[in-house]
C-alpha cells in the first residue's frame, strides 16, 4: 500500500514537473510570452463580455458612426451600435462557444472545435497512412493531394454553398482544410517512429494495430502535432475572419469580427475608424498565436538540441 | 527520371478526377433546390418543375457527371439520328448545336402540334419550312396505345423529345418573368460538349455559357496575379537574403517581425487598410476596380495597384520567411564557414557559395504557393470589385450556380496542380541528389 502511495506521490510530482518544465519552457521565450499575452488579452475579454458588455451589442441605442468619446470608448458603428461591446462579444463565437441548431450551445470557439477536427482527421489518416504504408498509404496520400489541390478559400466556399451556413458548417470547413496538413505531419513523424524498437516490442506482443499507434505512436508524436495545432487556431481564426467578411461566415445574431469590417468597409468614407477596430482585433489575435507558436517551436527545438 | 514523371502525372490526372468527383457530387448533395434561386421564392410548384424539365435536372446525377464531364452530343445524336454540329453564333459568341440533316443544319420547332424545321443559311439567319423529317412511331407500354415521338435539336440547344398531339403546357423564363406556353417537349437534355471540351455549360444565373463570361475574367485575374507575382518574388527573395545574411541583428529583427506581422493579417485586412491610406486619405489610387471597358486593366493600369498591392502585402511575408530560414540554414554550414576562413570576400561566399543553395527551397515553395494566391484572389476581388476568376466564384457559390462554380473551381485546382507539377520538376532538375521514389 504505502510503496503504491509513494509511486503515486512520485507520479505526482512527476506530472507537476513536467507542467513546470513546459511552463518554463514558454515563459524563456520572450516571443511566445509576448504572443500568449496577445492570446490571452482577447480571451479575458472575451470570459467578460459574458457576464459584462459595456453596453448590448446589438441594441442601435446612439447616434451613428460617432468617433471614440467618453461614453463609447471605441465609437459606433453605421447602425448607432457600440463598437467596444461588439468587439469584446465577438470574440465568444471564435474562442468561447459554439452555437449548434437544436442542441444549444457548447463550450469551446468555432476556431477551437474546427482545428481539434482537424488534429483529429488528420492523426488518424496520418497515423493509419504512415505505421500501415503500402495500400493505406498510397490511397490516404491520394486523398489527401486532391484536397490540398483545392485553393482554400475555393474549398470553403464549395463546402458553404453546399451546405449553407452555420457554425458547425464553418467548424466542418476548417477541418476539411486542416486536416491534410496534420496528416501529412503525423505520417512523417510515424514513418520516422515506428522503425523504433518498442513499436516491434509492441508488434511481437501481438497488439493491434490502433492500439501501437494510438498508445506506442500517438503520444510520441504529440508535442510538434500540438504546437502545429496551435499555428492552426491562427489560420482557423484567419479562415473565420474572411468567411465572415465574405457574407458566409457564422451567422447572426452575435457580432462576427469580419463580418464587422465587411459592414464598416461600406461606410469607410463616412466612418474610418469602425473598419480599424475590428480589422486590428483579428491581426492581434492571429498575430499572438503565431508569435507563440513561433515562440514554443523555437524554444522546443533549443530544448531538443 | 522518366519514372518518376510519368508517375507524378499518373497521380496528377488521378487527383484532377477525384477533385471532379468530389465537387461535382459535394454540390449534387448539398445544393438545395436551384430553380428557388433562378425563379425566386414566390413562383409555384408547376414553374419550378417545368424549370427543372427543362434545364434536364431529371436525369440521374451519374449521368449529369458525365455530360458536365465530357459531354453528351455524341450519346445523344443516336437518339437524334443526325450527326450534332456545334457552331458559333457570329453575334453573340455563343455556341448553337445544330443537327446535320444530309449537309443541312437544322433545329426544329412545334407550332400548334406542327412541326416546324429551321434551316440554316450560310449567313447565319435560319429559314421556316415545314418539317419533311416524320414523327418515329413507338410503342407506349404504359397507356398500350401507339404514339408518336420526335426527337430534335430546339432552338435553346437542347435534345428534346416531342410527342404528338401532347404538346406540354411549359413556362418559359424570360426577362419579365415566366410565360405559359403549349406545345413543349417531353424530355429536355442540354446539349454540351463537356468541361473537358471546353464547354462548361449553361451559368443558371445568367442563362449565358458558363466559358463566356469565365474567359475574360480568367485574362484579368492572370494579369493581376502575374503582376503581383512578378512584384513579389524579386522583393521578397531580396529581403529574404538580406534577413539571413544578418542573422540576429536590428535588419533581421526588423525584417522578420514585419513579415510575420504580414502574414498574419488577413487579405481583406490588408487590403481594407490600403483602401484607407491610399484611396481615401491620400487619394493617389482609386479604392474600386471600376472597369469601364473590357480592357481597362491594360488601358488604365491605375486600377491594378491597390489590389497588386494587397495581394503583394499577403504573399510577401511567408517568401521572406522562407528565404530567410533557408539562407540562415545554410550560411551556418560547413562549407561557408571554409570559405569564410580561407578569406574569400564575404560578398563572393554570399553571392556565389550560399545563394545558390539557399534559393532552392523559397523557388520550390513558390510554385506550391500559387495555390495560396488563388486563394488571396477570392478575396482581394471581391474587396476591390476585379471582375476576375475569385469573384465569379464568390459570385456563383452565393448564387448556387452550380456550373459556374465547378468550371472556375476546376480551373482554380487545375492551376494549383500543374503549377506544383511545375515545382516538382523544377526541383528535381535543381537538385541532383534527390532520390526518384
Amino acid at each position: 500500500m504505502e510503496s503504491q502511495q509513494n509511486i503515486k506521490k512520485k507520479n505526482y510530482s512527476l506530472r507537476l514537473e513536467r507542467i513546470s518544465q513546459s511552463l518554463r519552457l514558454i515563459f524563456s521565450s520572450k516571443i511566445a510570452i509576448i504572443g500568449l499575452s496577445m492570446f490571452v488579452f482577447w480571451v479575458v475579454l472575451g470570459i467578460v463580455s459574458i457576464f459584462w458588455t459595456p453596453y448590448e451589442p446589438n441594441a442601435t441605442q446612439f447616434a451613428q458612426n460617432l468617433t471614440p468619446n467618453a461614453t463609447n470608448w471605441l465609437g459606433t458603428d453605421h447602425l448607432g451600435r457600440d463598437i467596444l461591446s461588439r468587439l469584446m462579444t465577438g470574440t465568444q463565437v471564435i474562442l468561447l462557444k459554439t452555437r449548434l441548431p437544436g442542441i444549444g450551445v457548447i463550450p469551446g470557439g468555432v476556431a477551437l472545435w474546427g482545428v481539434f477536427g482537424s488534429l483529429l482527421l488528420g492523426t488518424v489518416l496520418g497515423l493509419n497512412a504512415g505505421y500501415r504504408g503500402g495500400w493505406t498509404d498510397q490511397v490516404i496520400m491520394q486523398f489527401l493531394d486532391a484536397l490540398i489541390a483545392f485553393p482554400v478559400i475555393v474549398l470553403y466556399l464549395v463546402v458553404i454553398s453546399a451546405l449553407g451556413r452555420g457554425d458547425l458548417v464553418v467548424i466542418l470547413a476548417i477541418t476539411v482544410t486542416g486536416a491534410p496538413g496534420v496528416a501529412r505531419l503525423a505520417r512523417s513523424l510515424a514513418l520516422d517512429i515506428r522503425t523504433r524498437d518498442y513499436i516491434r516490442a509492441a508488434e511481437t506482443r501481438g497488439e493491434s494495430p490502433w492500439y501501437i499507434m494510438f498508445k506506442e505512436i500517438l503520444p510520441n508524436v504529440s508535442s510538434p502535432l500540438l504546437v502545429d495545432g496551435m499555428l492552426r487556431v491562427g489560420y482557423a481564426i484567419f479562415a473565420i475572419g474572411t468567411l465572415g467578411f465574405l457574407g458566409i461566415g457564422l451567422p447572426p445574431p452575435d457580432p462576427d469580427w469580419g463580418n464587422m469590417v465587411n459592414e464598416a468597409r461600406r461606410n469607410i468614407f463616412s466612418n474610418q475608424l469602425a473598419v480599424i477596430w475590428p480589422a486590428l482585433s483579428i491581426s492581434t489575435l492571429v498575430i499572438g498565436l503565431n508569435l507563440f507558436a513561433d515562440g514554443l517551436n523555437e524554444e522546443i527545438n533549443r530544448f531538443q538540441k | 527520371m522518366a519514372r518518376f514523371l510519368i508517375r507524378s502525372l499518373v497521380s496528377t490526372i488521378i487527383t484532377m478526377l477525384l477533385v471532379s468527383l468530389a465537387l461535382f457530387f459535394l454540390l449534387e448533395a448539398g445544393s438545395r433546390d436551384v430553380t428557388v434561386r433562378i425563379l425566386g421564392v414566390f413562383s409555384t410548384p408547376e414553374q419550378r418543375a417545368s424549370l427543372s424539365l427543362q434545364l434536364g435536372l431529371d436525369q440521374p446525377a451519374i449521368v449529369r457527371y458525365g455530360n458536365w464531364l465530357i459531354g453528351n452530343d455524341w450519346r445523344v445524336q443516336r437518339k437524334i439520328g443526325y450527326p450534332l454540329e456545334a457552331i458559333k453564333n457570329e453575334k453573340t459568341e455563343e455556341r448553337e448545336w445544330w443537327a446535320n440533316v444530309n449537309g443541312q443544319l437544322t433545329r426544329w420547332k412545334l407550332e400548334e402540334g406542327v412541326l416546324i424545321a429551321l434551316l440554316r443559311q450560310s449567313d447565319g439567319s435560319a429559314i421556316e419550312q415545314q418539317a419533311e423529317t416524320s414523327w418515329k412511331t413507338i410503342d407506349d407500354q404504359e397507356n398500350g396505345a401507339n404514339k408518336q415521338v420526335f426527337w430534335g435539336v430546339d432552338t435553346k440547344n437542347n435534345a428534346v423529345k416531342w410527342v404528338k398531339g401532347e404538346g406540354k403546357e411549359i413556362y418559359i423564363l424570360t426577362k419579365a418573368g415566366m410565360r405559359k406556353e403549349g406545345d413543349g417537349a417531353q424530355q429536355y437534355i442540354p446539349l454540351t460538349k463537356g468541361l473537358l471540351r471546353g464547354d462548361a455549360g449553361l451559368s443558371l444565373q445568367t442563362g449565358r455559357p458558363v466559358m463566356v463570361t469565365l474567359l475574360p475574367r480568367i485574362r484579368n485575374t492572370v494579369v493581376l496575379a502575374g503582376v503581383a507575382f512578378l512584384v513579389v518574388v524579386p522583393i521578397a527573395l531580396l529581403l529574404g537574403i538580406l534577413a539571413g545574411v544578418n542573422e540576429g541583428r536590428f535588419l533581421d529583427r526588423f525584417i522578420s517581425i514585419t513579415s510575420l506581422g504580414l502574414t498574419a493579417t488577413p487579405e481583406f485586412v490588408t487590403g481594407v487598410f490600403l483602401i484607407l491610406i491610399f484611396g481615401i486619405w491620400l487619394k493617389w489610387f482609386p479604392a474600386v476596380s471600376v472597369f469601364l471597358r473590357p480592357d481597362a486593366i491594360f488601358s488604365d493600369p491605375k486600377i491594378m495597384v491597390l489590389p497588386v498591392l494587397t495581394l503583394t502585402a499577403v504573399e510577401l511575408g511567408y517568401i521572406v520567411r522562407m528565404t530567410r530560414t533557408s539562407m540562415v540554414t545554410v550560411m551556418q554550414s560547413t562549407y561557408i564557414r571554409t570559405a569564410i576562413i580561407k578569406g574569400l570576400p564575404y560578398r563572393r561566399v554570399v553571392f556565389r557559395h550560399a545563394l545558390r543553395n539557399a534559393l532552392m527551397a523559397p523557388i520550390t515553395v513558390i510554385m506550391l504557393h500559387v495555390n495560396w494566391l488563388i486563394g488571396g484572389v477570392v478575396v482581394v476581388e471581391t474587396i476591390f470589385g476585379f471582375p476576375g476568376l475569385g469573384k465569379y466564384i464568390y459570385e456563383s457559390a452565393i448564387f448556387g450556380d452550380f456550373n459556374a462554380i465547378e468550371a472556375a473551381a476546376m480551373i482554380t485546382v487545375l492551376i494549383a496542380v500543374v503549377t506544383r507539377l511545375v515545382g516538382d520538376f523544377a526541383y528535381t532538375l535543381l537538385n541532383p541528389r534527390i532520390r526518384y521514389s
